[in-house]
């Protein structure tokens, strides 16, 4: 179970679980977690249960709730988060809160609000579909650190321009003649043919459907165009 | 045109790079217009069981129902929804009846294509998304904790990120006597992309890199379906792939199931 670790000036308080679905923090006695310090708002900050996530709000308070030294209105607690409440310190202590993407198995668990039940259907779907609008993406975007390359123009439509290749995928070459893909890995860059006849070249050598991985200095013939691969040195 | 020669349809499965084997099954009907994406849930092996089982019922079920009767835009739907309590109460009963397979269950994302339109249903986390004139959309809204917690206002969009409700569901067959199996529909455009997928996909792949591979790549649908699998793989591969891309070729109205063509071209000349 979540603990928290009470501190002040670096001496350890207590230790208070968190046990219950809410869980107040502030300087009224009735708040699970009772600070009496005029450094700290009545109703400082309250920790919400919602299934694996702690959530932290901050409830207005006077000097603010500050998170690994960030003010926060709401945050959603990693195991290890440093929270400021005035004077004191609380340390989150919960193992299965790390960042990061977790491949726990999917289980089932009752809605949040229990919805009416029993229904299915395009009058639920109707009320539904105004509230959140878009997918919730709890996709990172990993490729921040793959190696990182580019592009120089040569002949046709980028001559003389130099891309960079910051995204996961990028096609060149014509449209429904010849195209080919080039995507960024975790081990690098490699090309590979979308479509026409002709196969595209890489060093004058055709390439397939298989993926081929990219050589600093390649220099790719597609659609008409000529590029020159390039890898940026890593930092 | 007969649905099977208007719609492209490619599928692929992956069990991603953590784990050892797949527990989502696809399942096809060209002649039917039919698609689906089952993603199993519990115990050993037991998810296999009940997403292969949801697949085997709801496409049995749809073909029988659908051969039946004469499909009219309101009881697609309802057929959508009736095979899949079909298959929820054989789950749920195969899940009472033996230990190893107690608590299994299944997400499901279906999809029917007939008379110009696509019908479909979705149960748990596996999505149906379109891509129409270049823009990604997301036609299911997931049955899941986190979707709630954002749809609450509880936390915003940017905070889901760093949630650890990813992997829990507020609905799947199997799990309770009664399933709560969304449907609707919606009328098709020529060049429209439908990708029915597990969360493996899109709990690795953002939205906006999903849209860019269907956009950039769509001139080769399979080469498309492998590029999204491997670039989940390249951010991590956590959890089995599935996707079922599906592009529209050509209008597909229902012909009658009088006689088709040459009795309407009859009648029209009589």
């Amino acid at each position: 179970m979540a603990k928290l670790v009470l501190s002040l000036d670096g001496n350890v308080l207590g230790y208070h679980f968190l046990e219950k679905e809410r869980f107040g923090i502030g300087r009224k006695p009735s708040n699970e977690l009772h600070i009496d310090d005029s450094s700290v708002s009545k109703e400082h900050a309250v920790i919400v249960t919602v299934g694996n996530d702690q959530i932290l709000e901050d409830l207005g308070s006077t000097n603010g709730t500050l998170v690994n030294g960030i003010k926060i209105k709401k945050h959603i607690l990693q195991n290890n988060d440093a929270i400021d409440i005035g004077r004191y310190q609380l340390r989150y202590i919960n193992q299965k809160a790390r960042p990061g993407v977790d491949s726990d198995r999917t289980i089932m668990m009752m809605p949040v609000m229990n919805p009416r039940r029993g229904e299915g259907r395009s009058e639920t779907s109707a009320q539904t579909s105004g509230q959140a609008g878009a997918a919730v993406s709890v996709a990172r975007a990993a490729n921040d650190i793959f190696p990182l390359g580019g592009i120089q123009g040569l002949e046709g439509p980028h001559a003389g321009q130099t891309l960079e290749l910051n995204r996961p995928l990028a096609t060149f070459g014509k449209e429904g003649i010849q195209v080919a893909v080039i995507n960024r890995r975790p081990h690098g860059y490699s090309i590979t043919r979308v479509e026409g006849k002709k196969q595209p070249l890489v060093n004058g050598l055709a390439i397939s459907e298989e993926a081929q991985l990219l050589q600093d200095g390649d220099q790719i013939e597609v659609g008409g165009e000529i590029l020159r691969f390039f890898l940026k040195k890593q930092a | 045109m007969s649905v099977r020669s208007a719609l492209e349809i490619t599928t692929i499965t992956d069990p991603g790079i953590v784990r050892s084997f797949n527990e989502d099954t696809i399942a096809t009907e060209p002649d039917l217009g039919l698609a689906l994406v089952a993603d199993g849930m519990g115990g050993y092996k037991a998810g296999d069981v009940a997403s292969g089982m949801a697949a085997t019922i709801m496409v049995s079920e749809l073909k029988r129902q659908l051969r039946e009767t004469t499909p009219t835009e309101n009881n697609i739907t309802e057929i959508l929804i009736s095979s899949a309590n079909r298959a929820n109460r054989a789950i749920y009963q195969a899940a009472q009846a033996s230990p190893q397979h107690h608590g299994m269950g299944t997400t499901l994302v279906a999809a029917v294509f007939h008379d110009n339109r696509l019908h479909y249903s979705h149960i748990g986390d596996s999505r149906l998304y379109r891509l129409r004139r270049g823009k990604l959309k997301v036609l299911t809204q997931d049955h899941s904790i986190l979707h709630e917690q954002v749809a609450l206002g509880l936390i915003s969009n940017d905070d889901a990120k760093t949630s650890h409700n990813r992997n829990l569901v507020t609905r799947a067959l199997g799990v309770e006597a009664q399933s709560q199996c969304e449907a609707q529909s919606l009328v098709v455009e020529q060049g429209d992309i439908y990708l029915l997928c597990s969360d493996g996909l899109n709990d690795m792949v953002d939205d906006a890199n999903i849209e860019l591979a269907m956009n950039a790549l769509q001139a080769n649908l399979p080469l498309t379906a492998r590029q999204l699998v491997m670039m989940a793989n390249d951010n991590g591969g956590h959890d089995n792939i599935s996707a079922i891309l599906i592009k529209v070729l050509a209008p597909f109205p229902a012909i009658e199931a009088s006689g088709g063509m040459l009795s309407r071209l009859f009648g029209w000349l009589k």
